[in-house]
């Protein structure tokens, strides 16, 4: 215990256990077909991993186990495994490996795949859930914010501006479920989601912004599209919602102290 | 025998030790927007490396002669100039090619690279090195857009130069096209990898890291 508990694969560990109880639904009622996308998503995610220990010296992680799960879960159907494992040694190379692994990534490698693979085959269809497998994301959401890893104000801002989209009136009924299931795996993900408190309360509130602003002017998307384009652009403007906040305290302390 | 080192040095430099575009990364909205086929790729690569050329000999000519202070004014004259007759050459001849280039042969005027060579270059060199530079950096400019075009064109359509090499799935083969590859996104990782693959296998053209990472904790104590 000299570095204390809290390293890097704590961290991942402790999401993957949170991921349980929306994976094991999953598989549940996805039966074999699920359990053979998984597998193929596992392997090359270690095939990956390991060229990149050996050519770079970089540690694998088990983050890249809930980098698969979101894969296996959110990719669209029927691409077969040729194009999977074109689409996830994309998103995994150029998403999380070169910037030197799992936590120094400034995209979630699974955004960049699901993104990948949804304008590279724009004719396969997206996947759909089961009502019990969008619940399970709650367990799943629970246990990530009351051990920690997963920011709360990311979500608090989401369902704030969901609840306000959903009081005036917007068409967000048929999304909510596949936006759901997305801000739990990819956009809350400790890594990529911001790291101030304001910016993480922006950022919940940005992604579910953006999905509601899909979901009224987009015709022709399937809901998990939506919510995987929304959750790119976001992890895309997430370090400008961090500089926001830090420009903001600052600029508080500033006429606060009269210096910095 | 030294002369023509030096001029060999000059022709063969720009292809991969000097890049204009790997390297430099200059003249890449070209690059990015013209790639989709190859055809249109190696248009584009002619009508810049003659454009290039032919400016970088003019320039050179009356070198002594232009006033510091209008230089790029004079410069982009010349440029705009040859651009126009390559234009409507590509016009009378290859109705078909020019139409898909649009507006990307009139901007080889303002393309990055063909201000630099004439800036950097023929400005203090007799016409004959000068001309032979700026060849050696079209023929680097194409070899890049052709890799890219290439690269484009057969995964996006399954085609090269318009025929078909890998048979299409709805036409009864395996082949399914990724059509990522004809958005313009595709270009930039596939510049992103040729230079990553370049400065790979040529470390010296790698860029002194910006931020120093900081010391592993185990190390420190």
């Amino acid at each position: 215990m000299m570095k204390g508990l809290w390293d890097r694969e704590t961290v991942a560990l402790m999401l993957l256990a949170a991921y349980m109880p929306l994976a094991l639904f999953w598989i549940w009622f996805g039966g074999g077909a699920a359990l053979a996308t998984l597998w193929i998503a596992v392997l090359c995610l270690a095939f990956w991993n390991f060229v990149f220990l050996l050519a770079r010296a970089q540690p694998p992680s088990v983050a890249a186990v809930v980098t698969a799960l979101a894969i296996a879960m959110l990719a669209p159907e029927g691409l077969g495994a040729l194009r999977l494992v074109l689409g996830i040694s994309f998103g995994v190379v150029m998403g999380e490996l070169v910037f030197g692994g799992w936590g120094r990534n400034v995209v979630n490698p699974a955004t960049v795949t699901l993104s990948f693979l949804g304008f590279g085959f724009p004719g396969y269809g997206w996947p759909g859930f089961d009502d019990p497998v969008v619940w399970a994301a709650f367990p799943a959401a629970l246990i990530g914010v009351a051990t920690g890893i997963m920011p709360a104000a990311v979500l608090g801002g989401a369902l704030l501006v969901a609840g306000a989209a959903l009081v005036l009136g917007a068409p967000v009924a048929e999304v909510a479920p596949a936006a759901w299931i997305v801000l739990v795996l990819l956009v809350v993900d400790p890594v990529t989601s911001a790291s101030t408190s304001l910016g993480r309360w922006l950022n919940g509130g940005a992604y579910a912004g953006l999905v509601v602003f899909f979901a009224t002017g987009w015709s022709g998307a399937a809901p998990v599209q939506m919510a995987i384009a929304a959750a790119l652009l976001t992890s895309l403007a997430t370090p400008l919602l961090d500089e926001i906040a830090i420009t903001l305290w600052i600029a508080k302390r500033r006429r606060r102290h009269g210096r910095n | 025998m030294t002369a023509r080192t030096a001029f060999w040095t000059t022709l063969t430099d720009p292809l991969i030790r000097q890049n204009p575009v790997t390297l430099q990364i200059l003249g890449i909205c070209s690059a990015l927007a013209v790639t989709t086929s190859l055809a249109t790729a190696l248009t584009m690569s002619v009508s810049l490396t003659v454009v290039l050329t032919l400016a970088a000999g003019v320039i050179s000519l009356i070198r002594r002669h232009i006033p510091d202070t209008i230089r790029l004014i004079v410069q982009i004259v010349i440029v705009a100039s040859l651009v126009i007759v390559i234009d409507q050459i590509l016009q009378a001849y290859f109705a078909q090619i020019s139409r898909a280039l649009s507006v990307y042969v009139g901007l080889i005027t303002t393309n990055c690279l063909v201000l630099g060579r004439t800036e950097a270059y023929a400005r203090y060199h007799p016409p004959l090195p000068s001309m032979v530079d700026a060849f050696g950096n079209g023929l680097g400019y194409s070899l890049v857009l052709i890799i890219i075009g290439a690269i484009r064109e057969l995964f996006g359509r399954g085609q090269l130069f318009g025929h078909q090499v890998l048979p299409l799935a709805d036409a009864g083969g395996w082949f399914t096209p990724l059509s990522l590859m004809l958005l313009a996104p595709s270009a930039f990782f596939l510049l992103g990898g040729l230079v990553w693959a370049v400065r790979s296998v040529r470390p010296e053209q790698v860029e002194a890291p910006e931020f120093a990472p900081p010391p592993r904790p185990e190390a420190a104590e």
